[in-house]
């Protein structure tokens, strides 16, 4: 017997203030192509040791983890799985810039080792001591969804019953330079490059949950048909009330936005998020938990609607769609809906 | 009762071959791989195990352009996929499949070679979009053209084991009708350098479950499998080469770098795998052991095989002493020749061992034929704790 699957909290660290949700009516804006997160006072939570010897993407992932683990009473998950794109960006750059100008000769151990992209789940794992499942997703535009599919299907087929699910990516000033050389970042006006810490509980109990999350697709070069298929696989289109969408300012990634949405979703109010939290590889993390919190509260701020026309939502917030995709070949779809209805 | 998921087609390249058939003959004749370095431009000079070929060859093999944006781990990967499609004779057509490869290194040995133009030109900016691993693994997608769902696990040395896990969870769910899953990873001179700081690199071939073991030898490599639900691949005449019959992975949630003492999290993905597959420790004949060479895995994992198997541990060896440590690929490496091991009904041999570990009961096997073998068990342990272990069984 298959179980259902819940959102039991969500937390977050990005470029709105962090740990809460005051961006939902005090947004940060950001006129620059290039934004570091708002990162908290650590001293305040993490022991000093532990917040010395830690780069920023992993503190950012330790204090988000231990936040839910700690909003949802679930101090050791069943499973711990992450997304990230690049890794710990950080400590690699360092690592590949020491190797590549100075030689061989002389490396240090520390960057290294805190440089592969499962350092971030393992870290989590060890600080809460849990001997579950552990695995990390790298897959560009679609390392979360990755995450967040492999832990849908472990609750959802009682191989686990809660999961911790991660989207960390920080941007170094020198990466966002290689991105934006590559064409992936900082070439919109009012678009701009972001970082993602956000961390979510999934289990199997509608107490206290946030909001259900029905389904996840994910798919490779799909064409219009396949992606009008995994909708279907979804829900009816008609009991989608909202679609929340990647536009992130760049035209090259919105004008597919703007072809696909009036085809696959005709009739319905887009949201977008990436305004807020910038474009990252698992900036759809922040859009689920985005979600999450619009479902839970059932409201939606007039600055959420991608159609900057629109103040309100037309219909009751049951049923919420995140679509998002990476340079047109890596397609998403989560299904969000809210408890009780 | 949970679905049946067949191994229906496997592919390899590692430094004892270009194949299945190559890897065979040189287990069977207990000729390793490990040599000097020739391909990696390095100023190192540990012994490593290199898939003998040049980026140009393995282009020209493939029919690829020498022009084409790619890299070693992601040709690597081509190759091996392409075995293990044809012998599955899959061609997709009207099918969903998947491509779930493991890799952390990605496009490394480029962004190695190329960084400083990175950051200073733009003279190399195809290939700052190869750097990351989901583009190793798309790189494997766009030569074939058939993949549906494309995904990358990166948990270091157990990214292609745990590929394989996810692939049998798609299975189950219904998502896709067949899964290629494995991994794939090249030596790069990051890597090499970052065990060098590390101080587990050995100087010589490295001796898995010697009492004078040194450290590891880094290998490269790549190998999948294309999995199936049973119905599925009855359904299409598939002829299966084996049953993935259990798998798990656990954490040791220890250390980012080291293994605990008594191997906790070793010793319960190989509970936990035995279980799924519904088996007795006395059933499994033979393990290929992630066994890396360094004296702290090997005492892990050892001391957590006897607590799995007890009195009657069965023949373990650990064929990195023939390929290296094939790192993100070992998963993948491993499974291919656990499954040969299981078809061919050999135990494949713990090269270059002499002196048992003092810790230990067992001592790894040099190698036997003509043993009739019906359930192996590979396990694969990554940086941070992250182990997993697969068994494979006969129909």
């Amino acid at each position: 017997m298959t179980k259902e699957v819940y959102i039991r909290a969500a937390c977050q660290i990005s470029t709105q203030h962090p740990l809460g949700e005051v961006w939902m009516d005090s947004p940060v804006h950001y006129n620059e192509p290039y934004a570091r997160a708002i990162d908290p006072d650590y001293k305040q939570f993490l022991e000093p040791n532990v917040a010395r010897r830690l780069g920023k993407i992993l503190k950012r992932a330790l204090l988000t983890s231990r936040q839910v683990r700690e909003e949802s009473g679930i101090a050791c998950p069943d499973a711990i799985i992450t997304g990230t794109g690049l890794g710990c960006i950080e400590n690699t750059g360092i690592f590949l810039e020491a190797l590549t100008r100075e030689g061989e000769a002389f490396l240090k151990p520390t960057y290294f080792m805190q440089s592969t992209h499962n350092t971030i789940s393992s870290l989590v794992a060890i600080d809460a001591r849990c001997h579950g499942y552990n695995a990390t997703y790298a897959h560009k535009g679609v390392s979360f969804e990755c995450a967040l599919l492999d832990a849908f299907l472990q609750v959802k087929k009682g191989e686990a019953n809660t999961v911790l699910v991660g989207a960390h990516d920080e941007m170094t000033p020198d990466y966002f330079l290689l991105l934006k050389r590559a064409g992936y970042l900082g070439h919109a006006p009012g678009g701009f490059s972001g970082e993602t810490a956000m961390s979510m509980m999934l289990n199997n109990r509608e107490e206290d949950a946030a909001c259900r999350l029905d389904g996840v697709e994910i798919a490779y070069r799909p064409g219009r048909e396949e992606l009008q298929d995994l909708l279907a696989r979804l829900c009816p289109l008609d009991e989608i009330d909202a679609v929340m969408i990647g536009t992130n300012g760049n035209p090259a990634n919105d004008k597919l936005y703007a072809e696909v949405c009036p085809e696959l979703f005709p009739g319905k109010q887009l949201l977008r998020y990436k305004h807020l939290f910038g474009e990252s590889y698992t900036a759809p993390g922040l859009g689920a938990y985005a979600a999450s919190i619009l479902l839970r509260q059932q409201r939606v701020p007039a600055h959420l609607f991608a159609n900057t026309r629109e103040k309100e939502v037309t219909r009751a917030l049951k049923r919420v769609l995140l679509y998002n995709h990476f340079e047109g070949k890596n397609h998403s779809l989560i299904l969000l809906s809210a408890c009780g209805k | 009762m949970q679905e049946e998921i067949f191994v229906t087609g496997a592919g390899i390249v590692s430094a004892i071959g270009m194949n299945k058939q190559e890897n065979l003959a040189a287990l069977k004749a207990k000729r390793g791989g490990i040599a000097p370095i020739r391909y990696l431009q390095t100023s190192r000079a540990f012994p490593v195990g290199e898939v003998k070929a040049s980026n140009e060859e393995m282009c020209h093999a493939l029919r690829v352009p020498a022009t084409a944006i790619t890299t070693r781990s992601s040709l690597m990967g081509m190759i091996a996929a392409r075995e293990a499609l044809e012998q599955a004779a899959l061609h997709g057509r009207n099918a969903r499949v998947a491509l779930i490869s493991g890799t952390t290194v990605g496009g490394m040995d480029k962004s190695e070679q190329y960084y400083i133009d990175f950051l200073e030109n733009d003279t190399r900016n195809e290939y700052i979009a190869a750097h990351d691993c989901g583009a190793c693994t798309e790189m494997i997608a766009d030569y074939f053209g058939l993949f549906s769902l494309v995904e990358t696990l990166s948990t270091a040395c157990s990214s292609a084991a745990n590929a394989i896990l996810l692939g049998a969870a798609l299975l189950r769910d219904g998502r896709v009708d067949a899964v290629v899953a494995g991994g794939c990873e090249c030596i790069t001179k990051f890597h090499l350098n970052g065990f060098n700081t590390l101080m587990i690199l050995d100087k010589e071939p490295c001796k898995p479950f010697d009492a004078r073991r040194a450290g590891l030898t880094l290998g490269e490599g790549a190998a999948y499998l294309v999995l199936e639900t049973g119905t599925a691949a009855r359904q299409r005449g598939a002829i299966p080469l084996c049953r993935l019959s259990g798998h798990a992975n656990s954490s040791d949630a220890f250390h980012q770098t080291a293994s605990s003492p008594d191997g906790q999290g070793a010793f319960l993905s190989m509970t936990r795998a035995l279980n799924a597959a519904g088996l007795s420790p006395t059933e499994i004949d033979y393990i290929n052991a992630h066994g890396t060479g360094t004296i702290n895995n090997d005492a892990s994992e050892g001391m957590a095989i006897q607590r799995v198997f007890g009195e009657k541990i069965p023949p373990v060896s650990s064929t990195k002493s023939f390929t290296g440590h094939t790192t993100s690929a070992a998963g993948g490496v491993e499974a291919v020749i656990s499954i040969l091991a299981l078809q061919e009904n050999f135990i494949p041999a713990n090269l270059h061992f002499t002196t048992p570990m003092p810790e230990l009961a067992f001592v790894p096997s040099t190698g036997r034929e003509g043993v009739a073998s019906r359930h192996v068990l590979s396990n694969s342990f990554g940086f941070g704790g992250n182990n997993t272990s697969l068994v494979f069984s006969k129909l």
